[in-house]
Parts: C-alpha cells; structure tokens; sequence
C-alpha cells in the first residue's frame, strides 16, 4: 500500500475524551481488569510453548525420509500452516481453561456454594469477535487447501499434461496393481517389464494407473505423498515426479485381509541413467 | 368398548383425577407379561434359535455351495439362528403382546399399562419388558456398560498386540476380528451412552412429562440393542468381523459367516435407534410442558433431539448397505461385487452417508451435557444460550452433507472433493460456537470444583485437540498424507472418546444422583477420571506420532520406525483401562452403598432436580408449569456497578447489546 | 475401607479379565509349530561357500483318510474349511541365515488360470529358475498354475529384502488318481535360494484356490492352510 499523504498521527493529536469512540474507551477499560491482562499473558506463553509443534510435526513427518517429490513437499507446507494458525485459538481457549482453574475463585465441598457467579447471558463483541475470527480462519484454511489441491492436481494428474511435467520428457507410465497382498507394477512403455519393487527415474513424471485384482486397497507411495485406492474393476488415475533420489516406501493404506499388515514393498528412485540401465538389465528392451 | 363379554364390564379408572374410560379388564393387570420376564426371553430366544438352525439344516444339504465354492449350509444355519434369536427373544420379553392384545380385541387396560411400566413390582422390573422411561434409562445404563466394557477389552487386546513388536501375540485373523469388533462395538456403545441412558431418563423429566410419548417403543429400543449385541457377540465365535467396522466391500465378502452376525447387528440395531430417535423427537416436540418455549427448553433436550434426527436420517442408509450386503452373501446379488457389474463405490457411499452423521450423533448429546453441567456447577446461566442452539443447528444442517471427506482418495470423482473440503471446514464454524459457549461460561465463574464439572475440562481439551486435528483431515492435500494412518485413528479417539466418552462420564456422574438416589463417590470416581485421562493423552498423543511418521491403521506388524511410540501407546492403553476400572468401581460402589443424595444434590434449577429421589412412577404429581429461561443462576455483574457509574445515562440493556461484560 | 477394596477388586478383576480372555486367543489362535529345515552338506555360490538346507513341503487339494486337515485355526474353521486345500506338514517354515535354502514341494492339486501373470514367474531363487519334474524353468503357463509360494518382502528398515515366488504347476485334469482322490504322479518342483541375514516375513499362495469372492477367501486367509510364517533365524 502506498500513501499519497502523510496520515494524521493520532497518537500526538490531543485527547478529546468527548469525542472518544465509546468502543475504543470500553476496549481500554477491559484491558485494565487483571484477569484480561493473565488471560492475554497466558495465551501468548501457552502459544509459545505450542509453537515448536510446528516444526515437530513436520519432522515426524520426515523421519522415514524427506520429502521427494513436490506433492509431498506441498503436503507438509499445508500441515505447517494449519498448525501455525491452530496456535492462537487452540492457546486461548487451554489459556481460559487454565486461567478457570488457577486464576477465578472455586470452592469446593458438598453444599451448593451460597454465591452465584456474574450472570453474563451474552455478550456480543465477544461473539461477534469470535465468529469473525473463526469464520475467517476457516475460510483462510479452505482458500489454502483450495490452492493447494489445485497445485497437487497440477503435479499428480489432469491439468497439466505430460510433456509440460518437469523433466520435458514424454512421461513414464507405471501400471500398479494391487493383489492380496503383494503390489506389482507394470512398465507398459517398456515390454511390459514387471517388478515387485517400483523403481522409478528422478525428474520425470510418472503417471500410475491403478487397479486391483481383487479387493480394496491403497497405494501409498509415503515420501512421495501419493496416496490412492486400488479399485477392482476400475482403474484410477494419479501421477508424481520424483525429485530426490533414494529409497522410499510403499504401504497399502486400506486393510485387504489377512496379510494388509506385510503389503509393503519399496521404491528406488535412480538418476535417469541408472533407470535406463535397471530397464535394459531386467529385459525391459528399448528405452524411450 | 361396549361390545364386551358380559362377565367383561367395560370399566374406567382415574388418572390423575380425569375420568379415563378403560376396555374391559381381562384376568389380572399385566395378563401374559406377568409371567414374561428376561429369563423366558433368554429361553424362547435360545429354543427359536436352535430351532430354526435345525430346521435350516434338514432343509439345506450339507454339500451346497455357492458360485463361488463358499459352503452354504453354515452361512444359512447362522443366519436362520440369529433371526430365530431375534423373534425368539422378542417374543418372549414379550414385546408383541400389546399389538398381539390389540389385534385381538383385547387392548390394554390403564392397570395393565401400569403393570407394564413396572408399578409395584420392585427390583423385578428392571428384568422386564417394563415400559417406565426411568427402568428403560437403568436399563440402557447398563447395557452401555457392558457394551463399552467389551469394546473396552478388545482394545486392550489390540494394543497388546501392537505393543509386542516384536512377535505376533495374535494371529492375523483374530487381530482383524478384534479390530473390527471393538470398533463397531464401541461405536454402538458411544450412540447409545446419552441418548440411552439420559435421554430416556432425564429427558422426559427435564421437559416435565410424565413418560416418553411412546413407552412400549421406548421398552422395544432397548430390547432391541441388546438381541442386537448378542448377535454381534455371536459372530466372534463363527469367524469374526475381520474387515474393520466399516466392514468395506469387497473384502467383506470373503469373510466368514461372522459377517451375517455383523449384518444382523446393525440391521437390528437400526430399528432400534429409528424406534429410539422417533420416540424421543416426538416426546420432545408434543410433551413440554406448559410455558416451556423453545428458548426455556434446556440445551441437553436440544441436543438429544439433534442426534435423534441425524440419527433417523443417516440409519437408514447404513441398514440398506447392511441388507443389500446381506442379499449379495445369501443370495449371490452383485450390488457390491465389482468383478459382475457391482460398485465398491456405492458401498463407500452408503456407508459413510451414516459414518459422518453417525460422529455428530455421538458428539452433540456429550457436547450438550457438558453445557447443561456448566451453568449448574458455575452457578450462572449459560454462555449465549442461543449460539448453542445455532451450533447444534448448524452442526445438524451439515452433517450430511460431509461423507465423502472419507473418500477422498478413493478416486471417486475427485472434483468433488473441492466441495466436501469446503462443506467440512464449514462445520468446524458451528462446532467452534459450541466451543465458545463453554468458555464464555467458564469466564469469571467461581469454579465447584466437582468431579462432573472437573470432566468438562477433559472434554474441552480433548475436543480442541481433535478438533485441530479434523481440520488437516478435511483438508485434501493433508488427508493425502493422513488418510489411513494412525493419524486418524488418534484423531476420531480424541472426538469420540476424549470429548464423547468423557462427557459422558460427567454426565452420569452428574445424573448419578438422580437415577440411583445416591452420590458418585467423588474421590474413586476422580481418581478414576483423572488416570484414564492421562492414559488418554499418553496413548492417542503418541498415536498421533504413529501417524505422522506413516504408520497405517490396522496393521499388526509394522516397521521398527514405529515401535518407541507404539510402546508409548501401549502404556498408555493399559493406564486407560485401570482408571475406566476404578471410574466403573465408583459406579458399582456408590450405586450399592454410596452417600445417600437428597433430591437436588447440585442445587439446580431444572425441572428434573424438582422431582422427589426415588422419582415416582409417573413423576410429577401435577405437571409444572415454566416461566423463565433456564439457568436462571446468578448474581448481577461487579463491572455493571463500575460502568454504572462511568456511563449512567445508558440503559443496561443498551450495554447487553453493546456487549459489555 | 470398603472403597479401596472395591477398587481393587475391580482392577484386578478387570485385569484378570483381560489377561484371560487374552490369553485364550493367543494360544487357540497360535501358529502351527514351524517345520525347521534340515542340514544337507554345503553349497558353492556367487557368496562362497555356504552350508545347504532343505525343507519338504507337500501341497493337498483336501484332507481325506490318509491326510488330516491342518489343526490350525478354531474348530468352526476347521469346519467351514474342509474340503479346502493346505499345505503340509506345517506352514510355519523355519531357515537359518546366511545359507542356501531348498524348498522341495509335492503339489497334489489342479489348478487353473492366475489372475496376475507375474506370479506364473520364479522370483527371487539362484539362478532365476525352478527344478519342475527335472527340467529347469523359469516361468510356466499362466494358464496352469496349481498353487504359488510367495514370501513377501516386508520392508523393514532392520531386516533383509527378501522377495521368493514360486509357480507350483497345476495337474492335469485327467490324471491318475489313488484311493484317496490325490494324483499318483505328482508334480514335484524344487527352488533353491540363498537367504540373507535373519528376519520374520509371511508367505501364502497367490493362485485363488480358495472360496467366496475371487476365490481369496477361507483357507487363503487362514494361516495353516494356504498361508504362514517363514522365519531367517540366526
């Protein structure tokens, strides 16, 4: 924002109670009382000492790996802003909690206590506050998740196509299939190579087609933050690229039976030279 | 009824001091029910059922398969046996003997109803098909118990299993049937524990009726719930529910006859809760009493009636799936049987139409009993009484309009999952007024510091720790990551459990004193509240952990990665279940010799405390007539004085609406 | 007074509850006890020199007289499976590490079409091939496939990848048959495998031999049937 003028510094102008805004006098006035100014204290430290939690979060997030693709790395962008705006209601409603049970009077004992609290029916700047405050957060929260699903969809399939993916090249196509309870994927551009173990290329978009032969299940490339249903008679589609090379996870994600627990296998995510080389020594013929 | 026999004399009897023309009295009150009691239900369920599995077995041959190899003839002798329990026990308690008396012109005389609703009949009525809304909530109360104690043991057993990292402590088979059985176990158990208990016993008193509008439904709800657990114990013993307790298609159609037990169990179980939900709408909407408007009505009835009607909307969807499910085992239809045509989508859909409204049927009743307690034991009216009727309201309007949040990442048409994530952050709005209302009414109160008020502390934390939590989960690209982990696991036990369970856990002992003429002990029952508690933390905060390092649900075995906070759990698990133990001690102790209460313990002013303890039969002598608003505690505001004397030209209502305070 | 020992009471009983009810399911629901390989001599490979085990397993199509059905399981599932088809004599295998391992089955079935080509292929043994009536092979007809031994690799950070699938061929139809309904001339297939350090994985079949939906059901989700445990010990 830029001012064309200077603003009228309002602190030096002088006080003219008669003129005062009501509110603003009414604001002041609050502040003054000493439980407002605990509970204000009390939110600040108790948001403080949730603070960490951010980043806490995030490194639990990453402990079997990094992030290796952008989807994941929006993930986690996502998970650090909900807890960053979560901080500051979260420590002020556990701020008048704690302020209830140390900071106001109690009593204890069988008899019903003989004095009434203040009888506070409503009060509607409070209200109004609050449902402001929340409304805005949540709607801030749909616009973020909003943007941010846009920018996975982007990344893992639909809007962008193929060539336009990172990388340039014409993408890799993976056909997942999920059986009770093994995963095999399915090189279609290459022979038809098959493995247990999904090996995929750094830098160059993938797009996985997946299906099941028999039950429910789900793909969950964990580090690469794809996660989707394995339908029996469909074929669902999502895509990731790949930016960081290692071994990473795959878990299913819907339980499938007697073995769910054990229908795991690996990804090796190799530098585009080491995939071609992987696809020509396990038969995969030519390599696009 | 003049058409009687002339030994029959049509008579009338007074009511309350009205004249009530009755039909003619045939043998003594009570007829047939004099001699039905829990036992000759048990019987006749138990004869039915081996009856009909004898018959089914004569009629079907051993050899019989279906087109998929699977034996027939089990699946038909279980399922033949669960329906014969059904009827079998039904008739026995004899639930059909009022339509049965109808039918045959023999209807129900005044004494015969005041038979039924357990008039002088002692501690025998609460063996009964008794009609008393009081009996039903004892009764409702304790079959709660012990369905939550099941679900309750199984958890341990799981996390046993997830504990013991380094072995199997089950087989893979009995670790899914657990899964599956303390999930819809508890489930059950959670639906049931207000509506049941408070919602038959307290309700009707709060709004000062005399009974519930239909008291031989309100007798057939419970029976109802409890064939019900029996069938869904039954299916333990014939290979279990090992598909979770979303049971999803088509994994479910490989399981076990165990799975007929689980179909039945919630087909039962959906009519009870219809039955249930009518009943009590319809006690709630007809039986106020005379001035009690809509804002004199206390929040507790709003929410009770709000979980009934999410509960008569969303039941029937998941009884469907059930039936549907049931058709496609018994008589080979592919509703949900993807490889002929079939859809695992419709399954998901149907479900989970129940799924999410089912949370808020558990939420709201405890969320609501919580903003009843507070006002009492803060001695002050409710915070904004009418910001909590617009968040149950709103949480209602939405609640069926988020299912699909659960299936986001089945690839079922994920453009609509821009909708859901926006209609499920929405419901965090309503949800929040709740939240606001309790700490508007704790602000400046002077606290009683009493163990039914203690408890709402839990909830109030608990929940705002879920709630957070449920935001990442409606949230898409979060959920892609989330989805099917422990993460949500933590995440729902913190909203069912840490915000349900323990508001219930105020609530009874809150109504403790009502509904057993004595007092919670205050000391087991803290001790008890307070160690499961913490377990609490310990164990869902370390599964959030588990979670957010990638550990998916329902797995026994796992990567070592997870084992420090599975341990964790796992402590924390059994710590949970010592302080439900001591928290059930308390029960067991002060209902058998506890302090003695006087009628209005708490000193509230709710038409239910001005009922005598032990309440009488029908409740009120005359039935009360409400003048104000509820919560009417109070003393006026110290700070009015202060701002009296700054702005005394100011009407106080002026500053209401300005919102000082 | 009465309090406390209330409390107590209902603690302890509590947990002997558990404890209980626990205890019962572990042990009726245990693993069959594990089939140990045995020494044969020693074995040169890509690795050196490594001793040499083997293990004999037999595949039945169902139990008669001369073969009970496997104990494993409650007795209503012994019920609802027979008739089913099982490995024998035990699907809990136990191998040493860091040793060559000859798994020798006896397949007894018939068998049919698989759903996934992929497991009509030797994964994971020496050489990529299989010994099936005396010929090497590597893969067989999709079409006609019996049963398949499949340990999964369960990728856990502390133990060895570990990923074996053997194809056991189907019988003919029209083949000869004993008394007991079992084929006179089994096929016989034998695979060899080096293994690596110790670990816990899980092994069953991939060919749908069972009942209900897709055939998975029944004796391919019962441990001691069609699936089992297959220990590396040290």
């Amino acid at each position: 924002m830029t001012l064309t003028s200077p603003p009228p510094d309002s602190s030096e102008a002088p006080e003219a109670p008669t003129n005062r805004p009501p509110s603003m006098h009414r604001a002041r006035n609050w502040m003054r009382r000493p439980y407002a100014r605990s509970i204000m204290i009390l939110t600040v430290v108790i948001g403080f000492i949730l603070l960490p939690l951010c980043w806490l979060i995030v490194a639990a997030m990453n402990q079997s790996g990094a992030p290796a693709s952008p989807i994941m790395e929006d993930i986690e962008t996502t998970v650090f802003v909900f807890t960053l705006v979560s901080i500051p209601i979260t420590a002020f409603v556990f701020a008048v909690l704690v302020y209830s049970l140390l900071g106001w009077k109690h009593v204890s004992g069988d008899e019903v206590p003989a004095d009434d609290s203040p009888a506070i029916r409503t009060n509607t700047v409070g209200v109004l506050i609050w449902t402001v405050a929340s409304s805005l957060l949540a709607m801030f929260l749909v616009v973020w998740g909003l943007m941010e699903l846009a920018s996975i969809t982007a990344n893992s399939y639909g809007t962008v196509s193929a060539d336009e993916q990172p990388g340039g090249e014409k993408a890799l196509i993976v056909n997942v299939t999920g059986q009770q309870w093994v995963w095999t994927f399915e090189y279609p551009q290459h022979d038809g190579l098959t493995s247990d173990i999904l090996y995929l290329p750094k830098d160059r978009a993938v797009y996985f087609n997946v299906t099941s032969k028999d039950v429910l299940h789900n793909f969950w490339a964990v580090e690469l933050g794809v996660k989707i249903d394995a339908n029996p008679g469909a074929i669902t589609q999502t895509g990731v690229t790949p930016n960081k090379a290692g071994t990473f996870n795959v878990r299913c994600a819907e339980l499938c039976g007697l073995h769910h627990a054990y229908m795991q296998t690996k990804i090796q995510v190799l530098e585009p030279t080491a995939f071609d080389s992987w696809v020509r020594e396990s038969g995969g013929g030519r390599t696009s | 009824m003049t058409t009687a026999t002339s030994t029959l004399e049509a008579s009338s009897s007074t009511v309350f001091g009205v004249e009530v023309p009755q039909p003619p009295q045939h043998g003594k009150p009570g007829g047939i029910m004099r001699h039905l009691n829990f036992g000759t239900g048990l019987l006749t369920g138990i004869v039915f059922a081996v009856a009909a599995g004898w018959i089914t077995s004569a009629l079907s041959s051993s050899s019989a398969t279906n087109d998929t190899f699977a034996p027939t003839e089990p699946e038909y002798i279980y399922l033949a046996g669960l329906i014969g329990w059904v009827i079998g026990f039904m008739l026995g308690m004899g639930a059909f003997v009022g339509p049965l008396r109808w039918v045959t012109g023999r209807d129900l005389t005044h004494a015969d109803a005041e038979y039924m609703a357990g008039k002088d009949l002692g501690i025998r009525r609460y063996f009964k098909f008794t009609t008393d809304h009081k009996v039903v909530g004892i009764q409702y109360l304790v079959v709660v118990l012990g369905i939550l104690g099941l679900g309750g043991l199984l958890a341990m057993l799981i996390r046993t299993e997830l504990g013991a990292t380094w072995t199997e402590v089950f087989s893979p088979t009995f670790y899914n049937t657990i899964i599956g059985t303390h999930g819809i176990a508890m489930v059950i158990g959670m639906i049931v524990v207000m509506s049941g208990p408070v919602g038959n016993f307290i309700v009707p008193m709060m709004i000062g009726a005399r009974d519930m509008a239909f008291p031989r439904l309100n007798a057939l709800s419970l029976w109802l719930l409890v064939a019900a657990v029996v069938c869904l114990i039954s299916s333990m013993f014939v290979g279990g529910i090992q598909d979770g307790w979303s049971v999803y298609y088509p994994l479910a159609a490989q399981a076990p006859p165990g799975m007929l037990g689980y179909q039945l169990t919630i087909i039962v179980f959906a009519v009870s809760t219809g039955i249930a939900s009518v009943n009590l709408m319809t006690t709630i909407l007809t039986m106020r009493a005379k001035g009690m408007t809509w804002s004199r009505t206390p929040i507790l009835v709003f929410g009770v009636f709000a979980a009934s009607l999410m509960g008569l909307y969303a039941f029937p969807f998941y009884q469907y799936s059930q039936i549907l499910a049931l058709t496609d085992r018994i008589w080979d239809t592919v509703f949900f049987n993807p490889v002929q045509g079939g859809s695992v989508w419709l399954y998901e859909n149907l479900f989970w139409l129940l799924g999410h409204p089912e949370v808020y049927v558990i939420l709201i009743p405890s969320m609501a009993v919580a903003l009843e307690i507070m006002p009492v034991f803060l001695r002050r009216p409710l915070f904004s009484f009418n910001f909590a009727v617009a968040g149950i309201v709103g949480v209602v309007a939405l609640s069926g309009l988020v299912w699909a949040h659960h299936m986001y990442m089945t690839g079922w048409a994920p453009a609509v999952n821009y909708p859901f994530m926006l209609s499920t952050e929405m419901i965090s709005i309503p949800v929040g007024f709740l939240v606001l209302v309790a700490i508007g009414t704790f602000w400046r109160a002077t606290v009683w510091t009493r163990l039914p008020l203690m408890a709402i502390y839990a909830v109030v934390f608990n929940k705002m720790i879920g709630g957070v939590t449920g935001v990442y989960l409606s949230d898409v690209p979060a959920d892609q990551y989330f989805h099917g982990s422990m993460f949500v696991v933590a995440h729902f036990h913190y909203m069912l459990m840490g915000a349900g369970l323990f508001g219930a856990m105020g609530g009874i002992a809150f109504y403790f004193p009502k509904m057993t003429g004595r007092i919670l002990d205050e000391r087991i029952g803290s001790i008890g509240l307070w160690t499961a508690f913490a377990g609490f933390q310990i164990t869902f905060g370390s599964m959030f952990v588990a979670g957010l390092q990638g550990q998916p649900r329902r797995v026994l075995q796992f990567d070592d990665m997870f084992n420090i906070s599975n341990w964790i759990s796992t402590i924390g698990a059994y710590v949970i279940g010592i302080g439900m133990l001591i928290f059930l001690a308390a029960i067991i102790y002060s209902w058998r010799s506890g302090e003695v209460a006087s009628s209005n313990p708490w000193g509230s002013k709710s038409l239910e405390w001005q009922t005598p303890t032990p309440v009488p039969l029908e409740n009120f002598a005359v039935l009360p007539v409400v003048t104000e608003r509820p919560y009417n505690y109070g003393v006026p505001d110290p700070y009015e004085a202060e701002l009296e004397a700054e702005d005394g030209d100011r009407t106080s209502d002026d500053r209401e609406r300005a919102g000082v305070s | 007074m009465k309090r406390l020992l209330v409390t107590l009471a209902s603690v302890v009983l509590g947990i002997a509850v558990v404890v209980g009810i626990g205890l019962v399911a572990s042990v009726s629901g245990a693993e069959p006890d594990a089939i140990v390989a045995k020494q044969v001599g020693t074995k040169s490979t890509p690795k050196g020199e490594l001793p040499h085990y083997e293990v004999h397993l037999d595949v039945y199509p169902n139990s008669s007289a001369a073969v009970p059905p496997p104990s494993a399981g409650t007795p209503i599932n012994a019920e609802l499976l027979s008739g089913q088809p099982f490995y024998k004599p035990s699907t809990s295998i136990q191998v040493p590490a860091n040793s060559v391992v000859t798994i020798h089955f006896t397949q007894y079935d018939s068998g049919g079409q698989i759903y996934n080509p992929y497991f009509a292929k030797v994964h994971g043994s020496m050489d990529g091939t299989m010994t099936w009536n005396g010929k090497q092979v590597s893969e067989i007809k999709s079409s006609e496939v019996g049963h398949t031994f499949t340990v999964h690799q369960f990728p856990e950070s502390t133990q060895p990848y570990l990923f074996l699938s053997v194809p056991l061929p189907m019988n003919p139809a029209n083949a000869k048959t004993d008394s007991n309904g079992y084929p006179v001339d089994p096929q016989k297939i034998s695979v060899t495998f080096i293994t690596g350090e110790a670990g816990t994985y899980v092994w069953n079949c991939e060919f749908p031999c069972g009942d209900m939906y897709q055939e998975f059901g029944g004796p391919m989700q019962q441990r001691g049937w069609m699936a089992g445990t297959f220990e590396v010990v040290a």
